[in-house]
């Protein structure tokens, strides 16, 4: 418990001298946001275009896909809000040894590595991911219960915890081969596939993104059973186990590649 | 020009070296924008299986495959990181080291972005066209694939490189007023990438719209050479959209001349 | 207090093979060869101790530092301080130690010093009581006072390592490791750290383990030195010891009107001695000799160089330790 305490004591101090750092570089981040902001309202113009020519896509009103698009934001958003400092660890700390910092600190390097920024930017895809849901769901004819607003808020949370584990392993890859920026890339895009319903896609990437890289379970089953209420044990229940293990094999790579660690210069 | 080549020769080496050291990162970064293309596909996909025509906003769905993957090719060739370099030079104050370098350093970037180019493109050119039109043959059950239009294409896409360039020589100029240029990236790439037909093509939008996006610089970039390369363009439309190119090319170049004189006046205002 | 047991590092090292068609080969079965960069290194550091660790480039100085802070995983042997081990817990063992990197900072880049430390006060659990009285000490000591509220990057590269080295110190740690912490700094500077320094170690019995490039850090700062070369250590003892086991190193400087000083001087043949004993530089009309004062005595060099050629004006030096280590360097020691 004194440890869970310390957790967020220091994450507490990070986020502050974070706030801190920003209000030096106020408009800088307002543009940030607004940029990120942006990205989000072209896709939807996207969408929305394909919608005037179509009735439904595959049996999907636009408000579902909406939906499941603006559910996919907010554990991403929330993801890259606080963690994104792994993106750091593959591009450049590693490779020009500036993770000597965090071995000679008495904080889990892991745990200061993720509390260590705070991605602002974050927050136009957050912000978006919530308008979304919010425009959404009125249009969507869905039976509330408290247990299921518990589940999505549950699935919220582990989802958030799928981006970060996979962030979290292909950035340990740095470790070995010194930079793993392009790598964490390419996985992480694989997100792109799970804003929309699985359904249009061919059983080869429905597989790859459901039992992979699960992407799928950061926004299209859990969105599905808020939507549908069906099954929650798997639409819901999957996403914990895989954020679990997608944790646990990160915690455990993590910890493997800092014995091999080999700092930079002689 | 064969003495401005022989000077910059040494530049395109350095960029070529460069890029072969990267390599193979470079396949991973190609490899997760890739993907892109293919959610893309899977929701054309999805779009024609439920919509009611053959053929939508004159697209049938094989020209939409080659569409999405175009426009992926393209906007990769004619990608140009000349804001940052020049955003770089302006916040760090070695802008001002310009003005006593007997090169030009336009010039000196350029030619390192093209021999990095020239080495990433062929490695990206060769697959990504064979591969497309052996998808597309297959898909449509006869060759559609037109090598003048593929040769017109390049010689467009080199245009279109050049209209990017200058334009992101010009904005990267914008630094002398936003600091925080990665932001104003971020939504320069938005905005650019749909007004140039990299989101949805043009045709789908309501037709003024359209028609005035046609006129706007960021048409050239994308949207004009896959038009060439899918022979949309013929004769003297063909002509029309390629002089527009050279317009647009010229004018950027222009126009980053100006800003260059106008920001040496402030470099001297300042003392440098 | 620190005890370095048999310490022995090896690294992996990827061959690469050219092209494109080897860049792909190495990504997915690399070629590696072991590289030992330290092999069996071991020595003991007492509390309150100086440490100068020494040693050309490449032979393994910082990988050994890099083992004692916890950064890298030795292959084999052991490091511990107080009995902790850092490959057991890294993170009890942190807390004993303070490291500062000269070329590279700890500090919070874009905020005002201050802030650095009330992280680090976080992160260290530095209680309130305590952490004033640091301040006030580490304040006193290195002088933080006139540049602590200014944003890191504005410090100039000497208030930076000052700051840096309050910031390893503020958890009150047993040993101190710095790496090159004079590096780029002009002589005020340069001086004003060493002491500080040097009060610290008095002060608190800090013990320090200082790796430099400066050998004037090491003459007047180090108790005792540890140098190491090709990964091994190959001296072992205080400054003192260094020199008179190496040779009492003298250089003779003078001017001189002789038309060619160099052949006329045959201090070879004269005293009968090898070329490792002696050396004769010319830079026009100024001479540099450095001779070795165990095997020639300075009266008698002086006596046959006054008599030998017509000297203007004339120094005798005592040969700094820098001399000797590069002597040692080029001999490969034992």
């Amino acid at each position: 418990m004194k440890h869970i305490r310390r957790l967020f004591r220091i994450h507490r101090i990070f986020v502050v001298q974070e706030l801190k750092r920003m209000m030096e570089y106020k408009g800088d981040f307002i543009v940030g946001v607004i940029g990120f902001l942006m990205v989000q309202c072209s896709n939807l113009l996207f969408l929305w275009i394909i919608f005037n020519n179509i009735p439904n896509l595959l049996g999907w009103s636009l408000n579902e896909v909406v939906f499941i698009y603006g559910f996919s934001l907010i554990p991403k958003g929330i993801d890259h809000l606080f963690f994104d400092n792994l993106w750091a660890i593959g591009h450049f700390t590693v490779r020009k040894g500036d993770f000597d910092k965090y071995l000679t600190r008495p904080v889990n390097t892991l745990v200061h590595v993720l509390f260590e920024k705070l991605q602002i930017d974050a927050l136009g895809e957050l912000i978006m991911g919530i308008a979304l849901v919010c425009v959404s769901l009125p249009q969507l004819q869905i039976e509330w219960s408290v247990f299921k607003v518990l589940l999505g808020i549950a699935a919220v949370f582990f989802a958030t915890f799928i981006f970060t584990g996979i962030k979290i392993i292909t950035a340990s890859v740095a470790f070995w081969k010194k930079r793993s920026g392009n790598i964490i890339y390419m996985v992480y895009m694989f997100n792109d596939f799970a804003k929309y319903p699985v359904t249009i896609y061919n059983e080869v990437i429905k597989n790859l993104i459901t039992y992979i890289i699960p992407f799928a379970f950061t926004a299209y089953f859990p969105a599905l059973y808020l939507l549908t209420g069906e099954n929650p044990l798997y639409n819901v229940g999957m996403t914990v186990l895989m954020s679990l293990a997608l944790m646990s094999l990160g915690v455990f790579v993590w910890h493997r590649g800092i014995r091999a660690y080999e700092s930079a210069g002689s | 020009m064969k003495r401005i080549f022989k000077i910059y020769t040494p530049f395109i080496n350095a960029g070529m070296q460069e890029t072969a050291t990267y390599r193979v990162n470079w396949v991973f970064y190609i490899l997760g924008s890739v993907l892109g293309c293919f959610v893309s596909y899977f929701i054309w996909h999805a779009v024609f299986l439920s919509g009611s025509g053959e053929t939508m906003n004159g697209f049938s769905l094989p020209q939409m495959i080659v569409y999405i993957f175009l426009i992926f090719l393209t906007s990769t060739m004619i990608g140009s990181d000349a804001a940052w370099a020049v955003g770089e030079e302006v916040r760090d104050g070695s802008i001002a080291m310009r003005l006593i370098k007997p090169v030009s350093y336009n010039a000196t970037f350029l030619f390192q972005e093209l021999g990095n180019k020239l080495l990433t493109e062929m490695f990206l050119v060769v697959p990504l066209i064979a591969g497309l039109e052996i998808v597309r043959t297959v898909i449509v059950g006869r060759v559609e694939f037109s090598v003048v239009n593929l040769l017109i294409y390049l010689c467009s896409c080199v245009l279109a490189y050049l209209i990017n360039f200058f334009f992101n020589i010009c904005f990267g100029f914008l630094a002398f007023v936003i600091k925080y240029l990665w932001g104003a990236n971020m939504m320069k790439n938005c905005i650019v990438g749909f007004l140039s037909g990299a989101i949805i093509p043009l045709s789908f939008l309501p037709e003024t719209l359209g028609r005035i996006f046609m006129l706007l610089p960021f048409a050239s970039l994308n949207y004009t050479p896959v038009m060439i390369y899918m022979g949309v363009y013929q004769g003297t439309e063909l002509l029309y959209y390629i002089g527009l190119q050279v317009f647009w090319a010229l004018f950027f170049f222009g126009l980053s001349k100006l800003l260059w004189v106008v920001s040496v006046r402030r470099l001297s205002v300042q003392g440098g | 207090m620190i005890q370095v047991e048999n310490l022995r590092k090896e690294f992996k090292k990827t061959v690469k093979e050219p092209g494109l068609k080897g860049s792909f080969k190495s990504l997915f079965r690399p070629k590696t060869e072991r590289v030992v960069a330290v092999d069996d290194i071991s020595f003991e550091v007492p509390k309150g101790e100086i440490l100068g660790f020494i040693g050309p480039n490449g032979a393994g100085k910082s990988t050994v530092i890099k083992m004692l802070t916890g950064i890298l995983t030795p292959t084999s042997g052991r490091c511990t301080i107080n009995g902790k081990n850092p490959t057991v817990s890294r993170k009890s063992y942190v807390k004993e130690i303070g490291v500062v990197f000269g070329q590279r900072t700890q500090l919070w880049w874009d905020l005002p010093l201050r802030e650095t430390y009330g992280v680090l006060k976080e992160i260290y659990e530095v209680d309130d009581k305590s952490y004033k009285e640091r301040m006030a000490f580490l304040n006193e000591t290195l002088d933080l006072e006139s540049f602590i509220s200014s944003p890191v990057r504005t410090l100039s590269l000497g208030q930076r390592m000052r700051a840096d080295i309050a910031a390893s110190l503020l958890h009150s740690p047993k040993v101190l490791f710095l790496d090159e912490p004079t590096i780029g700094l002009d002589v005020v500077v340069k001086d004003n750290i060493r002491r500080a320094i040097e009060q610290i170690n008095r002060q608190e019995q800090t013990t320090v383990i200082l790796t430099t490039h400066d050998l004037a850090d090491i003459e007047l700062l180090a108790d005792r030195i540890v140098m190491i070369d090709k990964g091994r250590n190959v001296f072992d003892g205080s400054v003192g010891e260094l020199k008179t086991r190496y040779g009492q190193i003298r250089e003779l400087n003078f001017v001189t009107d002789s038309p060619d000083p160099k052949a006329a001087l045959d201090y070879l043949r004269h005293f009968s001695i090898g070329e490792e004993d002696v050396s004769v530089k010319c830079e026009g009309s100024a001479v540099k000799v450095r001779f070795n004062s165990s095997a020639v005595p300075v009266s008698d060099i002086l006596a046959y160089t006054l008599e030998t050629v017509h000297v203007n004006d004339i120094s005798v030096k005592d040969a700094d330790i820098e001399e000797i280590i590069r002597r040692l360097y080029k001999q490969g020691v034992e």
